[in-house]
């Protein structure tokens, strides 16, 4: 019994661990990105000099360090928790408090029913890896992206500021637009695989399709890939539909906050960003599935196998995942510093009157062609 | 997005390729995305590419990035441009400022501060005897030295690099704009103090 | 009477009126530097040349006389050419100190120069070099020979407003220039009118000098508490750069123009009392001689009054308006049935041209509020029972504290009444606050807010008011206009006026009922 909850403590650690990890690089990883893709040198500022003579040789390990601007989101986070814990006048104060850990929150549940690997045999014990083994995970993470909405609308009610208002009635309205063809485009997937179970979703796509092509997601429902891809990503109110933030322009819902509880904001902003791309490959690139890599080890097509002992397949498996995931990033990351902002009804126009029908008619598609393979 | 598309005819700035109705790939634009992407992560990978290359000493000739890093690098400040003022003396060594106020009354910024007294010699009659200016209000709009009627303060002393650690350390009182010299131009040089082209 | 045409309009005049005042009942000024109302006719300068249709030359305006029929010309072609001539002339010896020269801003040279002249100098010899520099002729008067333009205004005024003959003209030709007499120093009392009469800036004033510039002041009008001949004057005040002089508010007084009480001129006596506006001021309320706020103080002394029922009294200087005596009167004489009076005005000398013995600004118009005048103040209070008092303004009241329960002094100044108070209240003086004064010749005039109360002060009638709410006896004035309108509504000498009708210049008691009465 005890063993047991250590067990999810542990998977739960592992999960948080590998999350807020992606996350904390992340800032620094756009922040150099950035700079690369646009001619600069980006970060390389941020860090000190040891002035002590015990201390001085670290100085020159010290250098490129600080040249990386690995330092800089030290920095940042040491700026924003010094920074004053300031609450608007006359909002509400309890609220505005809350807010971020709400928003945070729903970021992270999300999460536990991710699978980052098949089960795992040890001790005579099978752990599946994946923290909370639900029947209906994938509702589960859609009903949790859903919540964080509430952390964005309680800052915007709770800031006492008309343009945070706005900026929370714009995230509000977009996320659950895009909410709508999220659900929608993942229909097909279900439908393929029969499952609302990720784990078991997962599993489903390492079968092969014609003996050689690995039945992941995006071979079969291409198309609600590429749609799934851009509603997570107005999701997640990131470029090109980051209108509710504005950052710098038509200031958004968390035009109020300084400080720490901004902090956790960008945190659960980069969270998300995660989460969108664990999603993504969890549906739509196999999730933890390494092609040809079966429970016993490599089977390839033309019949050669390679061996592989079950602590290796676990351990391809959790690599896979992660390899794609911070992939999935990347691409988010690219597009942030590619494509310009949408205006706002565009943003609306491209949900409700071209996305949401073309995912309808996906399933449609999706549902015609299972049916007619299933006849034959 | 029909409604982006440009209509022909419409007017375009000048100098821009004119553009017609957007195709069908170009309307759906996850193609055009992909393009986007794809150039982004060119110029990516180009940057990162020479950043690696200038790391063991290669092709120092292709930039990789076009900023100047500023402490270090320093960029070319051409020869009229406005700089920290100073006040011209006069052969004897006292100002040449007569306390006019001429400057402190153009001054947009209200960042000059005079007060005036009784000079000894009557044939001065006047002189200052506070001139301060505030570098951290003043917009370098030269309308001071062209107010004066003295030509007792210019702008040529060519320091650009004007910081303080608090805001009174950015006011300059007489002595310190009376002790500023003229210099010549500066030089573009590179993190190693040579001189470059910039 | 002769009529005239001036530039196309005809106008009636007076026999022997000048052609320059004709001009200005047409509003078209013509320039001049010599001409001065005030003075005599010296026409020397010639700057005022008009074309006069039929006379074989240019006329000077000053000195020509109306005549019937006269079609005169004062802005064609010719009289420009003439004065840009002139002004040449003018300017040969001139030197280029506009940087330096205090009257730069307020200069009839520079302002005719850019209207008429601005022209490139043709002189190829070197400028007349005269003695003397910014030398002094006077305890407050600079002399700058060069800028001297010769107009004589101020030998003029010497001669003939103040008798006393100190200046004259020596040497010949382009040597001329403006000498003491032998032996004479400029300090006659109204030495300071020579700098205010100069067109230029050969006399400036040593208290001004160099201080600030003139394009930095603003004028607001008032008048003067020197004395109780109530001379009209200009508050010059430096409201933006407060770097200058120390932070000075007030910088200046400049006479201001009122044929009925000062004419064109004001003392030096007078002149100087500014000084009084910034220097050595209160600026927070005391209770018992620890730092307090208003509210505090004001607290403190609504109670004793409220104690002391109705033996309470207030005592006014002369110094306070029209509208604060009116607010004293009201409050302890009306509302709490108590005693008001007023202080006895501080004497001093007198003149025969302007300065009056009596040395405060309203003493009439305390005679014709509060009637009643506390000689001594001490055995006023024993006299009438008074507990409770309080003083406005400044007076000599030793032993008063021992004599009543509570003393509060509303006082724009330490001094002797601040020593005897139990509360002090930081008052506003005449230029903090809008009002009235009433001269001794019982002329009502008006006084304008040139600065806000100094730190911590309040204006002297809000006080008042104050201290009404606290004693249960609210006034539901707005503005200092509503109190002189209530005053006027009550008192019979100043019926009929109000703020507005008061204007620049003031009116006589009485003056508001006179015409309307006879409608009515």
């Amino acid at each position: 019994m005890w063993i047991d909850v250590a067990i999810k403590v542990g998977l739960a650690m592992v999960m948080m661990l590998i999350v807020i990890n992606i996350a904390g690089i992340h800032s620094w990883v756009e922040r150099k990105q950035s700079a690369v893709i646009q001619d600069r040198w980006g970060a390389n500022r941020a860090g000190f000099t040891f002035r002590a003579p015990l201390l001085r040789w670290l100085n020159p390990v010290m250098r490129p360090i600080i040249y990386l601007g690995l330092l800089q989101p030290l920095a940042d986070l040491m700026k924003l928790v010094a920074k004053e814990n300031w609450s608007p006048v006359g909002g509400m104060k309890w609220l505005h408090a809350s807010a971020p850990f709400f928003y945070l929150l729903f970021a992270f549940v999300g999460f536990s029913a991710i699978p980052f690997g098949d089960t795992l045999h040890v001790a005579g014990r099978d752990i599946s890896l994946q923290v909370a083994h639900l029947n209906v995970g994938f509702v589960f993470i859609f009903a949790m992206a859903g919540l964080g909405v509430y952390g964005i609308v309680l800052s915007g009610v709770s800031s006492n500021n008309n343009y945070a208002f706005l900026g929370a009635v714009r995230a509000a309205s977009q996320m659950i637009s895009y909410e709508v063809t999220l659900g929608a485009t993942v229909i097909g997937i279900v439908m393929v695989y029969g499952s609302l179970d990720l784990q078991e979703i997962v599993r489903g796509q390492g079968a092969l399709l014609w003996g050689w092509l690995p039945k992941w997601g995006v071979f079969v429902q291409p198309l609600g890939c590429i749609l799934f891809f851009t509603a997570a990503l107005a999701e997640t109110k990131r470029i090109p539909f980051d209108l509710p933030e504005g950052e710098s322009e038509i200031i958004g819902y968390f035009t109020e906050y300084s400080g720490t509880k901004f902090g956790m904001f960008m945190l659960a902003d980069f969270v998300e960003t995660v989460m969108v791309a664990a999603l993504t490959t969890t549906l739509f690139f196999g999730g933890w599935q390494f092609p040809y890599l079966h429970a016993s080890g490599f089977v390839f097509p033309w019949g050669a196998q390679v061996a592989v002992g079950h602590y290796g397949v676990v351990a391809i498996q959790v690599i896979s995942f992660l390899i794609k995931v911070v992939l999935f990033c990347w691409l988010l990351m690219t597009i942030r510093w590619t494509l310009p902002r949408f205006r706002y009804d565009q943003l609306m126009d491209l949900g409700w009157k071209r996305m949401l029908p073309v995912s309808l008619a996906n399933i449609a598609v999706t549902g015609l062609v299972i049916l007619l393979i299933e006849a034959l | 997005m029909e409604n982006v598309a440009r209509k022909p005819g419409t007017v375009t700035p000048a100098g821009a390729p004119k553009r017609g109705p957007l195709s069908f790939w170009e309307r759906i634009y996850v193609v055009e995305a992909a393009r986007g992407v794809w150039i982004t992560t060119v110029h990516f990978c180009r940057n990162m590419w020479r950043h690696t290359l200038h790391l063991v000493g290669l092709a120092k000739d292709k930039q990789a990035a076009v900023t100047v890093q500023y402490p270090e690098e320093l960029r070319y400040v051409p020869p009229r441009s406005r700089t920290r003022h100073r006040i011209v003396r006069r052969e004897d060594g006292s100002p040449r400022c007569v306390g006019c106020m001429m400057c402190e009354t153009i001054c947009p910024a209200r960042c000059i501060y005079i007060v005036a007294e009784e000079d000894p010699d009557p044939n001065i009659e006047k002189r200052p005897k506070r001139f301060d200016i505030d570098l951290g209000m003043c917009v370098f709009c030269g309308f001071c030295v062209e107010a004066c009627p003295e030509d007792a303060i210019r702008m040529d002393t060519q320091m650009v690099d004007l910081a303080a650690y608090s805001r009174n350390g950015m006011i300059l009182t007489l002595d310190q704009l009376l002790a500023g010299e003229p210099a010549a131009p500066r030089e573009a040089t590179n993190a190693l103090g040579e001189r470059v082209h910039g | 009477m002769p009529k005239l045409t001036i530039d196309g309009r005809e106008v009636e005049v007076e026999q022997g009126t000048t052609l320059i005042e004709a001009a200005r009942r047409l509003d078209i000024h013509i320039p001049h530097y010599c001409y001065h109302r005030g003075l005599s006719i010296a026409g020397n300068c010639r700057m005022c040349l008009v074309e006069v249709e039929g006379a074989p030359k240019m006329m000077i305006a000053c000195h020509t006389q109306a005549a019937d029929g006269m079609v005169v010309h004062t802005d064609n072609d010719k009289c420009r050419e003439f004065r840009a001539s002139i002004l040449e002339f003018i300017l040969v010896n001139h030197p280029l100190d506009c940087p330096v020269c205090d009257q730069a801003g307020e200069c009839k040279l520079q302002d005719y120069y850019m209207e008429h002249g601005a022209a490139g100098s043709r002189l190829d010899e070197d400028k007349v070099k005269k003695r003397a520099k910014a030398k002094q002729i006077g305890p407050n008067i600079m002399l700058d020979t060069e800028r001297c333009i010769l107009c004589s205004r101020c030998v003029r005024f010497t001669d003939e407003i103040t008798h006393t003959h100190e200046l004259g003209i020596t040497e010949r030709a382009d040597h001329s220039e403006i000498t003491l007499a032998d032996g004479a120093w400029l300090d006659n009392r109204y030495a300071g009118c020579v700098v205010d009469i100069c067109p230029v800036g050969a006399l400036t004033d040593r208290d001004f000098r160099f201080k600030c510039r003139v394009w930095y002041l603003t004028a607001v009008d008032s008048i003067c508490t020197g004395c109780g001949r109530g001379c009209n004057i200009a508050i010059h005040v430096n409201r933006d750069r407060p770097h200058k002089a120390g932070g000075a508010r007030v910088m200046r007084y400049k006479p201001r123009e009122n044929p009925e009480v000062n004419q064109w001129w004001m003392c030096d006596e007078g002149r100087y009392t500014y000084k009084q506006i910034d220097h050595d001021r209160l600026t927070e309320a005391t209770v018992e001689g620890r730092t307090a706020t208003v509210e505090e103080a004001l607290d403190a002394t609504g109670a004793a009054l409220r104690k002391a029922g109705d033996a309470v009294g207030v005592l006014v200087a002369t110094t306070a308006t029209n509208e604060e005596l009116y607010l004293a009167r009201a409050l302890f004489a009306g509302a709490l049935g108590g005693h008001a009076a007023y202080l006895a005005p501080p004497q001093g000398e007198a003149d025969d041209l302007l300065i009056l013995a009596d040395k405060a600004p309203n003493t009439r118009g305390a005679q014709e509020i509060l009637g009643e005048q506390a000689a001594d103040p001490v055995a006023w209070v024993k006299e009438k029972g008074v507990k409770a008092v309080v003083v406005v303004g400044e007076a000599e009241l030793t032993g008063l504290k021992a004599e009543v329960d509570h003393v509060a002094v509303i006082a724009t100044h330490p001094g002797k009444a601040t020593e005897q108070a139990h509360v002090v209240l930081p008052g506003s003086v005449h230029a903090e606050a809008e009002g009235s004064f009433t001269n001794l010749a019982g002329r009502v005039q008006r006084i304008r807010v040139a600065v806000p109360p100094i730190g911590g002060a309040v204006e002297t009638w809000r006080l008042l008011m104050e201290l009404g709410d606290r004693l249960g006896h609210p006034f539901d004035f707005a503005f200092e206009d509503d109190i002189f309108a209530a005053l006027a509504d009550q008192l019979a000498p100043f019926a009929g006026l109000s703020h507005e009708s008061l204007g620049r210049r003031g009116a006589p008691l009485g003056s508001g009922t006179t015409q309307p009465a006879e409608v009515a």
